[in-house]
């Protein structure tokens, strides 16, 4: 076998281990960036608020995702509405990607898919 | 000249094996050629990934000598054939075996065409027969070579490159591949049901790059598609 499809087998069968890994612990601290993931991949749309904002819409009843508190420093995330996040004044967008400015972000909003909601 | 002339040139070169019965087209160059008129807008490659059987492997190989006159097997790794001139792209050859645990690998040794044997390409399965000026090459349903990106792991750039493939099967496929990617993925195991699944939520969230399709514009079909997989599933993290 050549060395380069050796390593290539070799680096194949290291990622099913560790797929293997984390499918086992998906519901501990492991699988932690999937569940961030996949509340963000129900969002259309980010804004980065003021933890006072963020109490606010806490208080109007809107759910707070679980995930958020999983992390250190936990975050706030809640889903609101587009219409609702129009008013908020802090409201500051951010790209739908895990950036730097998304992931330190300790308030956010998000805001649904209009089409798949 | 353009890169579909290149991808083009390189179908040509490559007939010999392509028109192999059982060959496969897999991999990145399949969502260019399924956009009407192969019209390859879509994703930006520098090899053609050539997908061969097992059990076709012995077929391929007599008809490797005609593919000399336009490639050469690279030195240290002889699955992969450069091509002789900057016109054509590389030839990738990848091993099927469609009895194999899609999380398994293998080698096939050979001499003259060792082939690297990925258990995720076990899900893909012989779709329609295209016509690409003159050759009639083979690619996979869609269902099939989709849930092949999306069960194999994807990390760092390369990870993400073929992400963005997936993306340009999910642009390009039709409500009838969406239907039976849902059966398929229903009879995966609960840990590539979990892949996949993590895989489309890194889709989500991937960067546009140059030369391959833009995530963003598609972010709520792939919302949709997530949701759809995971209705009546109550086992979920």
């Amino acid at each position: 076998m050549s060395p380069t499809l050796d390593r290539r087998l070799r680096e194949q069968r290291a990622r099913v281990l560790i797929r293997s890994l984390d499918y086992r612990q998906r519901h501990h601290a492991r699988g932690v960036w999937f569940r961030l993931r996949r509340v963000l991949a129900d969002a259309g749309a980010a804004c980065i608020i003021t933890e006072d904002d963020a109490r606010k819409l806490v208080a109007e009843g809107h759910r707070v995702e679980p995930v958020g508190q999983e992390l250190e420093p936990p975050k706030l995330i809640v889903f609101a509405s587009s219409e609702r996040i129009a008013q908020i004044t802090s409201a500051e967008p951010v790209p739908m990607r895990l950036s730097r400015e998304l992931l330190a972000a300790e308030h956010l909003v998000l805001a649904p898919f209009e089409t798949t909601s | 000249m353009t890169f579909r002339g290149r991808l083009l040139a390189t179908i040509r070169a490559a007939r010999a094996v392509l028109e192999c019965p059982g060959v496969l087209v897999v991999g990145s160059e399949v969502p260019n050629l399924l956009e009407p008129g192969a019209a390859a807008t879509l994703i930006v490659s520098q090899d053609l990934d050539i997908g061969v059987p097992v059990d076709c492997h012995a077929a391929v190989k007599q008809r490797l000598p005609e593919l000399l006159l336009h490639f050469l097997p690279s030195e240290d790794e002889p699955s992969v054939w450069t091509p002789r001139a900057r016109d054509l792209l590389e030839v990738n050859f990848v091993g099927i075996d469609y009895r194999q645990d899609p999380t398994d690998a293998y080698m096939l040794e050979d001499d003259q065409l060792p082939l690297l044997v990925f258990g995720a390409l076990s899900l893909v399965e012989p779709g329609a027969e295209i016509d690409i000026e003159g050759t009639r090459i083979r690619v996979p349903r869609t269902a099939g070579l989709l849930l092949e990106k999306l069960v194999t792991d994807r990390t760092g750039v390369k990870g993400e490159r073929d992400l963005l493939v997936a993306l340009g099967l999910i642009v390009t496929g039709g409500l009838a591949d969406f239907d039976e990617l849902d059966v398929v993925y229903r009879r995966l195991r609960p840990d590539l049901q979990h892949t996949v699944r993590s895989n489309l939520t890194i889709l989500s969230l991937i960067e546009a790059r140059t030369g391959m399709p833009d995530p963003r514009p598609q972010r709520a079909a792939i919302a949709a598609l997530l949701r759809r997989l995971e209705s009546g599933d109550r086992n979920l993290p």
